[in-house]
């Protein structure tokens, strides 16, 4: 293996997965590199658990290649698997095993050695607090404990590549923080991909964002890149007493210079609101105003707005593009 | 070698976590248990008066033949129960709680899987077997005189039936999503190979003697009567790898897809 490729542990080349006629990935390139913990962003049926399985060598993509710490997981699936860690989007655990005798049971089959076994187990199951319950049935944990037993197995035989699929969905508020935290661990000298549909997590948790919708990428940066990006876009709300003006309103805010995806939501008790996005260089709130008591449409409310990331994502799902690619 | 036991530990074990083993082992306790009794009482009363059964000549009625031979024979009626619901779990359950997804992500070769799976119900299979054996201790009890080679010959026979079956089931298991399924597609297949034993009986000629020769059971007759011959060792060690072959196939399916 070259040095200088040592330490990115997965590599997709132009990958591309069909079913049947349905496209669920194309020519899909990227990344990943120890101490990333990579957000894989996307409507439900973007490609996200597609390319996940991919990686976790469940089935081959159709065209392409998939390499994992350099080792072509098409050709050596064996040696690639030995560094990967899945943990499936609904954690599928046999529901009449006690939780320690799962895990032994994964261990082994991943190939820990036999007088590491005992300690090993032990050592992933105090990582992800199962110490407590280990003799009981997997059936009748809770889904936040079950969620911990996927997790663990996954991270038996110390898996350098992680695949998270929604680790977070049908937990509870504290749960969430947890396994949020545990990742948050993990990713340190890992490669981690996460996916989820919670826009939140991906700020808190990932060092990258890779946004996916129809099985293509549509962006990828990191979260400082996403952040410099979000500074140069902003929305302003404005708020209209009568609905009366609203098509007024609308004609004159269209011929504005700088003002881009106009919008008009429902009334409110005869109000209307209007939303659009423009660059924050260029305060256009004073001139809009001034316009409009010209025109005498009454105004009550104008608000700027930095976009989030859910703005950006929307964005990007609406046209496929947004401003600069970034 | 150690991942393949670790499976079949796993599916050997998980056939105790439900009160399946247990329904089992009555089950076949209950049904070998009805026929060996019925099999003695039936030579007692025989040999109590043969020329009512017109049998001039009691001698001539081999003892271990009469109650082991027809015991075997009756038994393997069992199997047609009892293979669909051991291996209706297989395959089938692990797909639909998609465990089996999990594996595949493991360092673990298909054949690692599926080799695994069904030793894992060999073992089952033959710790049911066991309690059989307690049949040739009653009758050296009650005063049989036993002829070891066809009894031995006997249990052989039954192992090797119950095998082939059992690979039989598993594949049903790996094509489908649902144990019922897989139950009743394995009863299915199971009963169409005992109808095979029929045809030589309905009609002649070579179609007669392919179906025949096609059937376990004409195989497993051999084996009850105390003949022991090349041709059904190979004819059932065939039946048992074509059936692990086709499941291997049918788990690597899932490759094709696309």
């Amino acid at each position: 293996m070259n040095n200088s490729h040592s330490d990115v542990l997965i590599k997709f080349e132009k990958v591309s997965k069909k079913y049947g006629a349905f496209h669920a990935l194309r020519d899909v390139s990227f990344e990943v590199k120890a101490g990333e913990i990579v957000g894989f962003l996307g409507p439900n049926g973007a490609g996200k658990t597609t390319a996940m399985r991919i990686i976790s060598g469940f089935f081959p993509p159709t065209s392409g290649r998939v390499l994992i710490r350099g080792i072509d997981i098409a050709k050596h699936p064996h040696k690639a698997k030995r560094a990967l860690g899945y943990l499936p989007e609904t954690v599928s655990l046999y529901p009449d095993m006690k939780v320690i005798e799962y895990l032994r049971f994964v261990a082994k089959l991943k190939g820990v050695p036999g007088h590491e076994l005992t300690d090993h187990v032990r050592g992933k199951m105090s990582f992800c607090g199962l110490l407590g319950v280990g003799h009981r049935l997997i059936g009748r944990l809770s889904k936040g404990y079950r969620q911990r037993v996927g997790l663990a197995q996954a991270l038996m035989a110390d898996p350098s590549v992680l695949i998270l699929d929604e680790p977070t969905t049908g937990l509870d508020p504290t749960q969430i923080k947890e396994i949020r935290e545990l990742v948050h661990a993990l990713g340190q000298n890992r490669a981690v991909i996460l996916s989820t549909h919670i826009l939140p997590e991906v700020s808190t948790l990932c060092s990258r964002v890779m946004m996916i919708n129809q099985g293509q990428i549509l962006a990828s940066g990191t979260v400082k890149e996403l952040a410099s990006c979000l500074k140069d876009r902003e929305a302003i709300h404005l708020r209209l007493k009568d609905r009366r003006d609203q098509d007024h309103a609308l004609k004159l805010l269209g011929a504005m210079p700088g003002v881009e995806n106009l919008n008009c939501a429902e009334e409110v008790k005869g109000e209307t609101f209007i939303s659009f996005e423009t660059s924050p260089e260029e305060d256009l709130r004073p001139l809009i105003t001034k316009l409009f008591v010209e025109q005498g449409i009454s105004l009550v409310e104008i608000q700027r707005q930095q976009l989030s990331l859910e703005d950006i994502f929307l964005g990007l799902l609406k046209d496929g593009k947004l401003g600069r690619r970034f | 070698m150690r991942k393949v036991f670790a499976i079949a530990r796993k599916e050997f074990s998980s056939c105790f976590h439900s009160w399946l083993g247990v329904m089992m082992s009555v089950l076949v306790l209950l049904v070998s248990g009805v026929f060996f009794v019925i099999l003695v009482l039936n030579y007692a009363k025989i040999s109590m008066n043969p020329q009512q059964y017109g049998l001039s000549n009691f001698s001539g009625i081999n003892q271990t033949q009469f109650i082991f031979g027809s015991f075997f024979i009756n038994i393997s009626i069992m199997l047609l129960f009892l293979v669909p619901i051991l291996t209706m779990r297989s395959f089938a359950e692990e797909k639909r709680g998609e465990t089996l997804e999990l594996m595949f992500t493991y360092p673990l070769s298909d054949f690692e899987i599926v080799a695994g799976k069904q030793l894992g119900i060999v073992w089952f299979f033959e710790i049911l077997l066991l309690p059989l054996l307690g049949y040739i201790v009653i009758y050296r009890w009650i005063g049989g005189e036993i002829d070891w080679g066809p009894v031995l010959l006997g249990y052989l026979g039954f192992w090797l039936l119950g095998n082939a079956y059992l690979a039989a089931g598993v594949f049903i298991s790996s094509l489908t999503k649902s144990p019922m399924v897989s139950a009743i597609g394995t009863f299915s297949l199971l009963l169409v190979f005992w109808i095979f034993d029929w045809v030589e009986g309905i009609s002649s000629g070579v179609w007669a003697h392919i179906f025949t020769e096609l059937s376990p059971l004409a195989h497993y007759r051999n084996f009850t009567i105390g003949i022991l011959d090349v041709q059904d060792l190979v004819y059932f060690g065939f039946f048992f790898f074509y059936f692990l072959f086709l499941t291997l196939r049918s788990i690597e399916t899932r490759n094709w897809k696309s």
